[in-house]
């Protein structure tokens, strides 16, 4: 160890290494500072920080790092500028359907939008140095406070009364005089004016010559509570990368169909979606004739999977939980779990018909049999004649070697290959292809593939009321954010403590008779007006006439 | 005194280290469900029917070089590689050799249809409701993985291949 810093106070206080004010008599410590005459700096009372230390270690490094109020306004500074950044262009998150993002900057935004994406921008709040800048703040800010408030909250808790005579003189609100008569009385009127303005009264022991008045000391902790709403806020945005804790994605739901929510055990069935629109008369001049949705609305069902939820040969089995019919700001909401309108798509879905067969011969009619476009049953036995699916496409059409083949999986344009037998009709059975809609039916000809077939027997349908389709598909934002509830604590306890701060002004005021000489000085961290008219207004109470104006010892005060 | 004072400060570092080191590594590797898992990622474990009428995972395939292919009957260029993807099936299967063929969610038929027609003999797996789909993060087919045998992914092709492509890779796959 090499020279290690005199703490020691002339009033026989050891001081921890890194004090300005003698924690005891409020004397200054430094030399240099002893021999100025400015106001003293008052900030936490002059006491040292929890971690200042003559020889510090790796651990004390690191702590210390983050324990300088200077590192934490860079790590703000950085962190807002970052954040900004990340708003010139739109997040790659905030794209719904998928998109290239390797090519959809440098695309939309030429070269900028190129350096935009090779910088990580286009991610920045998901990206993990932005993750640890806020990491960093955190740690800042616990380390910060914790340095600063529990040093504060000793000082404060044993403040010593009778405080040197520098220390009282070179506060920002000082009063000096002589005073007439038995100082101890003195100091009792001054102090019973001081009380019925609220303020807390310590006397020194014995003499009752010094005096420690105090209010409203419960505003130094209001940063400090300020800090722990924002350390929770932090962790509960943290948390939220904690798998299951929040979700923001999308599912479609055509009108009937039950489908899975991705990520979760839920199920949602739209049992049916109603848009209304806005009619003409309803609408200004310039959007008369434009479909302008009034409201939309799903009527959703939800179901939780309770078996065989992951069992890929068995069905799962579904329990009806919940069901509400989701319209704009109006979300179905089960145990966190949001389901909000968002979008729809009109354009029908064929889901099964339900065609007869015709004897064109007899013109008997048989059927008619259940035909739904996905998974249907293979073989049906209708009358004398026998109908077996050979194959079935969603969405017909001819390859480049002439085949049958379908081009999306979706049934836009479903076709049905029949090996048909019964009376008439060869014993190995003859081929039928079958086209539920009819401008399929048109366009591929289907009597003229059918040949001769096509004059003995027909699959038809009779009626709409044998076609189930969907007549529209619902978009639903699915989100969970299991976080909320903690950002809101977080959020109160933020607001409170930056009330306790800022509405409240902790005020100290201390004097000293010593024979008939009398030294005042007052503290404040803000409003000095309001703490020199306290004063002002105690001494006036008890016959001192003075204009509060005189108190000001300097020091930059509003 | 400054004992204890050691003591919260080594705590809260440690803390502030595990829930920081958490939230960085989740933004560096995980959280990433909805992009496609690239080369040296490893795919997201699947349990599906197979045509056969059994259940398949993938980690029934640990430590095996796996060709996970992602196909459907209405995608010409998938067509087109079944056949390469049961020759080169026949050519390394004795080597260790498997893949995995996804169909992506269509129905029975159309699938039993397709497979019986390509006589093919490699897993033909059933996708459904484009769950697995969606965990891969596919936007085109067909899009094949290939998974070296300690798990990680060696190459993500998206896009059709021709048998040498296809050869090409899987004898890199089994470092031959």
């Amino acid at each position: 160890m090499l020279a290690v810093e005199n703490t020691k106070c002339e009033c026989g206080h050891q001081n921890a290494v890194g004090t300005v004010l003698c924690e005891s008599c409020g004397k200054p410590l430094d030399a240099a500072l002893q021999q100025s005459s400015e106001p003293l700096e008052m900030r936490y009372d002059g006491v040292a920080r929890r971690s200042q230390k003559s020889n510090p270690a790796i651990i004390d490094r690191i702590w210390n790092f983050f324990s300088s109020v200077k590192i934490a306004i860079y790590l703000i500074v950085v962190t807002f500028v970052t954040a900004m950044l990340g708003t010139i262009y739109p997040q790659e998150s905030s794209f719904i359907n998928s998109f290239d993002a390797t090519t959809y900057y440098e695309e939309n935004y030429g070269t900028p939008g190129k350096i935009y994406y090779e910088l990580g921008l286009s991610h920045t709040y998901e990206s993990w140095w932005f993750i640890g800048l806020l990491v960093m703040i955190g740690t800042s800010l616990v380390i910060c406070s914790l340095d600063r408030v529990l040093p504060l909250y000793r000082a404060l808790q044993k403040q010593q009364i009778r405080k040197h005579h520098q220390f009282i003189l070179r506060q920002k609100t000082v009063y000096r005089s002589e005073i007439a008569g038995d100082p101890k009385e003195w100091v009792e009127k001054f102090g019973a004016q001081l009380k019925r303005k609220g303020y807390k009264l310590h006397f020194e022991e014995g003499t009752g010559t010094a005096l420690l008045a105090e209010k409203n000391r419960f505003s130094r902790w209001g940063p400090y509570i300020n800090h722990i709403g924002l350390i929770l806020f932090l962790l509960a945005v943290l948390a939220r990368s904690i798998p299951g804790w929040q979700m923001d994605s999308y599912v479609s739901v055509p009108d009937g169909d039950t489908v899975p929510i991705a990520g979760t055990n839920y199920y949602v069935k739209s049992e049916k979606f109603n848009v209304e629109f806005y009619t003409d008369d309803e609408l200004p001049e310039e959007l008369k004739g434009t479909a302008r949705a009034k409201k939309y609305e799903t009527q959703a069902v939800l179901y939780k999977c309770v078996a065989n939820c992951d069992d890929p040969l068995k069905e799962p089995e579904l329990e009806e939980v919940m069901d509400h019919n989701i319209i704009v700001n109006d979300p179905l909401v089960y145990k966190g779990l949001k389901l909000y309108q968002f979008d729809f798509n009109l354009t029908p879905r064929l889901n099964a018909v339900s065609p007869i067969l015709e004897d064109k011969r007899t013109g008997e009619i048989y059927g008619p049999f259940y035909l739904p476009m996905k998974n249907p049953e293979l073989k049906h036995q209708l009358g004398p004649f026998t109908l077996e699916i050979r194959a079935n496409y969603m969405e017909f059409a001819l390859d480049s070697e002439g085949k049958p083949t379908t081009l999306s999986r979706e049934p836009n344009a479903p076709a049905f290959i029949f090996s048909v037998k019964g009376p008439g009709l060869a014993e190995e059975g003859e081929p039928y292809i079958y086209f539920p809609m009819q401008k399929d039916k048109v366009k591929f000809a289907q009597d003229t593939i059918n040949r001769e077939l096509a004059g003995k027997i027909e699959i038809r349908v009779d009626g709409m009321e044998n076609v189930d389709f969907s007549e529209a598909t619902t978009h639903l934002n699915v989100r969970m954010d299991k976080a909320l509830p903690y950002l809101w604590v977080g959020a109160v306890f933020s607001m409170v403590g930056l009330i306790l701060g800022s509405y409240w002004q902790h005020r100290r005021i201390w004097l000293r008779v010593d024979g008939t000489e009398l030294a005042l000085g007052a503290h404040t961290n803000k409003n000095w007006f309001g703490m020199r008219s306290d004063v002002a207004g105690a001494l006036k109470k008890i016959g001192v006439e003075i204009d509060p104006k005189t108190l000001d010892n300097g020091g930059n005060n509003a | 005194m400054g004992k204890s004072r050691k003591t919260i400060q080594i705590v809260i570092l440690f803390a502030v280290l595990l829930l920081g080191g958490y939230a960085i590594w989740a933004a560096l590797f995980g959280g990433d469900d909805a992009g496609r898992p690239e080369a040296g990622g490893e795919p997201p474990s699947f349990t599906l029917a197979d045509t056969a009428g059994g259940v398949q995972s993938l980690s029934d395939y640990e430590g095996q070089p796996v060709v996970i292919n992602f196909w459907g009957s209405f995608c010409e260029p998938c067509v087109k590689e079944m056949p390469e993807f049961e020759r080169q099936y026949e050519k390394w299967k004795d080597r260790g050799l498997a893949i995995l063929a996804i169909n992506l969610s269509e129905d029975t038929l159309t699938v039993n249809n397709f497979v019986s027609r390509f006589d093919l003999s490699y897993p033909i797996l059933r996708d459904v409701d484009r769950k697995i789909e969606r965990q891969y993060g596919l936007r085109q087919y067909p899009t094949t993985f290939f998974v070296k045998p300690d798990g990680t992914i060696m190459e993500v092709v998206v896009g059709g291949m021709l048998e040498s492509d296809i050869n090409e890779r899987v004898e890199r796959l089994l470092e031959l």
